[in-house]
């Protein structure tokens, strides 16, 4: 597989090719009449080394473009690439081991396996890839997150917050490519759901990390340098250095 | 409610599709074993009552109260009945051994074959099925299987020995069916006219006398007339009294197989109700919010916990008809099955459905069904309505409660102190029932403890799997031990089918090595010639023979005699053997032993109160009564020696030249065993009634039977180990269903789908394992305890090569039971898994 031993170093991919790119895509779910468009040909990339939020209202094809932009659903037509790889096309294993080496995930809830404390929670991916995890990295991501007391706890053990840092930790130990968080505070209440997204935006400036937010929540995506907004399966608009505000306006301008 | 639980049933038909063959299985077998016995009592009794048809009265002799022995009716007898006002017609009965001699010149099977007599006129009650009765002193006929086991026919001419070992000549006239009489099929019967018949098996009276009555006269009353001419001392029947006591005496055997049969029937019902428990616990636990959303809109505790109740009787009274349907097919096939191997039961036709099945099966699928769904409907009652709002269900962690501790260590002590006190008794049926007592106790005490040992039972099994398979290993051993109660009740319910079958091969391995060294203590020797019927003797000059045959070595006869020591009789013998035969002795030694002395067995040593050196006086027939010196002793069990043994010269002086009753041989080293076995066999031709028996012939007949039993036993529990496997299947897709998220989320990191599979197999390869193992230790320490309590000096065999199969395929079957819900949970797409609720 060429996409392995392009896991650099963070810093080193400022600036340089976008993170993920897509073009011209189309996701239709069922056919003939009760055929639903859910994207109608989206081009976009995200650039390496930036925090992109994906807006819109209800229904506007937000989540699926995730889906399809991190190899989770099927694209119908055009093309997504993740890095040098071009998505569309490669079976589920090869997806599968693309999705390992590559992609970080964060959900808004269920993030973490019951069963695992959240040390071994954070450090899932790397063995499921048979990767050594990087002592100081590991060190580092948990001091970041502050989770250096609650190691040995397990999930139904932790708050809300603190699951989800949890999971901030485990997308980023693997130094991937892109992470791509769904709703990551939906569940959370606001102070909570502040401070996960200052780490997600710390850890973009400090380390370097690409990630792509989905979320509908004004406030959520002014913590990103770039919002893109989507209706009806189109990419309508974008902002840069949003505020709550202009980002309020824009939904408003949108759903009118 | 009503509707919501039918509506539930039907939207979840699936879910319930296993425990409702586990179900239907269970009550499938006790309906076919009721169906089965039903029918061969059904034909029992036809056949019973038709050849009741043709007698009036019976009269059979009453057993003496002291000997228990029925004393044959003489001549005089049944000339008196004959006598009697309304007796048309009487027949006396006799039956007593007369040996066929086979084509090969020796008598015809294991034991003599029977003499009977075949009356004549309507009385007959023996089914001639091909030719015809017997009608003079030279004719005779053979039952059916007899003729077709020796390879005669009609016409042809046989040889039959009578009581005194005299050879007659006869030409069978015709073919009989033995019909029921277990005794004339296990034997085979030659039938005469009666006359012959006494002649030939030298019987002193009839056994049994039947009466026709005249026309116009009732059974009652001939039975009154009768009875009353012949006073005290004769049971007098009608034929229809006869052929109901014939039918339920038969009966009891047939109840017996029943108990049998019912005993396997319920251990698959038991281990069907834990599967059951396990998947309505496991439905409730998953249905937590749909409860709680009935409670938020006002249903109460009773309506939550009856839905449940309810939704188990419907899935208890479905199963419980396809198990019905699955026992009539069963019970039709076991028949057919008994048919084809041409076992002697009477067919009547069809398979019989009973009523009494019906209902039984219902009944029993039902109770066991709605009782196994009681716990989990009083949890279900628990649930608090505002649980409908939680997101996220919780984990259930498991503590080992106080109150179960205790609980399972009274069990525990309860149970290995019966066990103990069982091995410590005197072999026996008591200290057996302790042993299964303390079985039974220790068992409740595992099911107990089992959420507490499941843990770290699932740590050392799955060490081995988790190191093999890394990450999927790893999840597959936590995801094992997470809900302790469910993985306990999945593998208790494999433990019980593995605990019982390697119980049994435990047993039957040690029962095995056991008969071996009974045997080669009592049999040391290669062959062993005896008479068919053990009670006559062999000519002296059969062992004088075998002496000169140059294959052979070590030739020992034995000859014996009943004589009175003071007012007891007790077995006096001697042998005539070679210099190196040194029969082993307590105390003393064979070279003393000359005229005038004797060694005594233990045993009579104690029944005649004396010891060594003491002198008994032995009457004998030829020289008065001798007084003997007690020279030596031995252990009766271990030895072949007669209980008093004197001098074979002596011997000969105090009894006169009494036959051999055994003469045991040796093949010379070097010969090969066929030429050895020629040997023997020509020396023992001229002597049709002598029986040439080998030591591995016997070894091999017994190894046949244990491993017929072995194999009959492990395939009926089989049925209980199947039920379990659907149990953990089902336990197993449950566990899938609740973890769609947790798959998803998995897969979504990078686990490949031939990965998330192997999580799942090596889960249910865990909970095979540990359902395996503890079966495997329950099973052979109490088919070690078992053994003991059969015999005193019980060598223990441990068949190591066949617990291990049980192992690996209870490790296969987990692996297999996990085949098709790993396919579904694998195949499930990610991004519908994650939004799942």
């Amino acid at each position: 597989m060429t996409i392995t031993g392009e896991v650099g170093a963070w810093n080193a991919r400022e600036n340089t090719a976008p993170a993920v790119t897509a073009r011209g895509l189309t996701k239709v779910y069922g056919q003939g009449d009760t055929a639903v468009h859910a994207l109608r040909g989206v081009d976009v990339s995200f650039a390496t080394g930036a925090f992109t939020a994906i807006m819109g209202p209800s229904g506007s094809g937000k989540s699926t473009l995730m889906h399809c932009l991190a190899g989770l659903d099927t694209v119908s037509a055009g093309q997504v690439h993740i890095g040098d790889v071009e998505l569309t096309g490669l079976g589920d294993k090869q997806l599968t081991l693309l999705r390992r080496e590559r992609i970080g995930f964060i959900f808004q809830a269920f993030n973490l396996l019951p069963t695992l404390t959240a040390e071994q929670n954070i450090r899932l991916p790397l063995e499921i890839a048979g990767r050594q995890a990087d002592g100081e990295l590991f060190d580092r991501v948990v001091e970041t997150v502050g989770l250096r007391d609650r190691l040995g706890h397990k999930p139904t053990e932790l708050s809300g917050g603190q699951q989800q840092r949890v999971a901030v930790a485990r997308a980023l130990i693997s130094k991937p490519q892109v992470i791509f968080a769904d709703e990551p505070t939906g569940n959370l209440d606001s102070r909570s759901g502040a401070e996960i997204l200052s780490f997600l935006r710390t850890s973009v400036r400090e380390l370097g990390q690409t990630i792509v937010m989905v979320t509908h929540d004004p406030v959520a995506a002014s913590y990103a340098g770039r919002v893109v907004f989507l209706r009806d399966g189109l990419l309508v608009s974008e902002l840069t250095e949003p505020s709550p505000q202009s980002v309020l306006d824009m939904l408003i301008k949108l759903e009118a | 409610m009503l509707r919501t639980t039918l509506a539930g049933l039907r939207a979840h038909k699936l879910r319930l599709l296993l425990t409702s063959l586990a179900i239907a299985l269970g009550v499938g077998f006790i309906a076919g074993t009721f169906v089965l016995t039903d029918t061969i009592e059904v034909g029992f009794s036809q056949k019973f009552s038709a050849a009741a048809d043709k007698v009036d009265v019976s009269v059979l002799p009453v057993r003496g109260e002291s000997t228990g022995v029925a004393r044959p009716m003489s001549g005089a007898v049944l000339e008196k009945i004959r006598a009697v006002g309304g007796v048309a017609d009487a027949q006396g009965l006799v039956q007593g051994t007369s040996a066929l001699i086979g084509k090969d010149g020796k008598a015809a099977g294991d034991v003599p074959t029977a003499g009977i007599s075949i009356p004549e006129g309507s009385l007959n009650r023996t089914s001639i099925t091909s030719g015809a009765a017997p009608k003079t002193a030279t004719q005779a006929v053979l039952d059916e299987n007899t003729a077709e086991a020796r390879g005669f026919k009609i016409g042809d001419t046989v040889a039959v020995l009578d009581s005194k070992n005299a050879r007659h000549e006869f030409t069978v006239v015709g073919l009989f069916d033995a019909g029921l009489d277990q005794q004339l099929l296990y034997s085979g019967a030659v039938g005469y006219t009666t006359e012959t018949a006494k002649a030939m098996t030298g019987a002193k009276g009839f056994k049994e006398i039947d009466v026709l009555a005249s026309e116009g006269v009732t059974q009652e009353a001939v039975r009154g007339s009768v009875a009353a001419a012949l006073g005290t001392g004769y049971q007098v029947r009608t034929g229809e009294q006869y052929a109901a006591d014939l039918a339920r005496s038969n009966g009891a055997d047939t109840q017996l197989l029943t108990l049998g049969l019912l005993m396997f029937g319920l251990v698959a019902m038991f281990v069907a109700a834990l599967v059951i428990y396990n998947t309505f616990n496991i439905l409730v636990a998953q249905r937590t919010r749909e409860m709680a959303l009935l409670r938020c809109i006002g249903a109460t505790r009773g309506q939550v916990f009856g839905s449940i109740v309810l939704e188990s009787a419907v899935v208890g009274l479905l199963s419980s008809v396809l198990g019905l349907l699955l026992g009539y097919g069963l019970g039709a096939g076991a028949l057919a099955v008994l048919a084809g191997a041409g076992t002697s039961l009477p067919s009547t036709g069809s398979a019989a459905l009973t009523t009494r099945t019906i209902v039984l099966g219902l009944l029993i699928g039902l109770v066991v069904t709605v009782g196994a769904a009681l716990l989990p409907a009083r949890s279900a009652t628990k649930v608090a309505p505002i649980a409908a709002l939680r997101s996220q269900v919780e984990e259930h962690t498991f503590k080992a409660g106080l109150f179960r501790v205790i609980f399972a260590a009274l069990l525990l002590v309860v149970g290995v102190g019966a066990t103990v006190a069982g091995v410590g008794m005197v072999p026996g049926e008591v200290a057996l029932l302790a042993v299964a007592a303390g079985g039974s106790f220790v068992f409740l005490a595992v099911l107990v403890l089992g959420p507490v040992i499941v843990k770290p039972l699932g740590a050392f099994v799955g060490w081995l799997p988790a190191k093999l398979s890394g990450v999927p290993g790893r999840l597959a051993v936590d995801n094992s031990r997470r809900n302790p109660k469910r993985s306990a009740t999945t593998t208790v319910a494999l433990t019980v089918g593995v605990t019982l079958m390697t119980l049994i091969a435990v047993l039957t391995g040690t029962m095995r090595v056991t008969f071996t060294q009974q045997l080669d203590d009592q049999f040391p020797v290669d062959y062993m010639v005896q008479t068919q019927d053990r009670g006559s003797g062999l000519p002296r000059a059969l062992a004088e023979d075998l002496r000169t045959r140059p294959e052979l070595t070590s030739v020992v006869a034995s000859r014996e005699t009943s004589a009175k020591i003071g007012d007891k009789e007790y077995q006096v013998g001697a042998f005539t053997a070679g210099s190196d035969f040194r029969p082993k002795l307590d105390a003393g030694s064979i070279d003393v032993l000359k005229p005038g002395t004797a060694v005594v067995s233990d045993y009579d040593l104690k029944q005649l109160g004396v010891k060594v050196g003491d002198r008994i006086p032995v009457r004998t027939t030829e020289a008065g009564t001798v007084d003997l010196t007690i020279v030596g002793t031995f252990d009766s069990g271990e030895s072949n020696l007669t209980g008093v043994t004197v001098p074979a010269e002596e011997f000969d002086r105090y009894f006169g030249p009494v036959d051999d009753s055994w003469v045991m041989i040796n093949a010379k080293d070097g010969v090969s065993p066929e030429q050895a076995r020629k040997a023997v066999d020509a020396a023992a031709q001229p002597y049709p009634t002598a029986k040439v028996a080998s030591s591995t012939e016997l070894r091999g007949a017994f190894d046949e039977t244990l491993d017929m039993m072995l194999m009959i036993i492990t395939g009926l529990l089989g049925l209980a180990v199947l039920i379990s496997l659907l149990g953990i299947a089902n336990t197993l897709s449950l566990s899938v269903h609740e973890r769609t998220r947790e798959s998803a989320l998995l897969r979504a990191l990078g686990l490949t789908r031939p990965q998330l599979r192997r999580m799942l197999v090596v889960e249910a390869l865990i909970l095979g394992l540990i359902g395996a193992l503890v079966g495997v230790v329950l099973g052979i320490t109490f088919g070690w305890a078992a053994g003991q309590t059969l015999a005193a000096d019980v060598v223990f065999q441990l068949p190591v090569l066949q617990i291990l199969a049980f192992v690996a395929l209870s490790g296969l079957a987990g692996v297999l039971a996990a085949v098709l819900p790993a396919r579904r949970a694998a195949r499930a797409s990610i991004v519908g898994s994650l939004a799942a609720g």
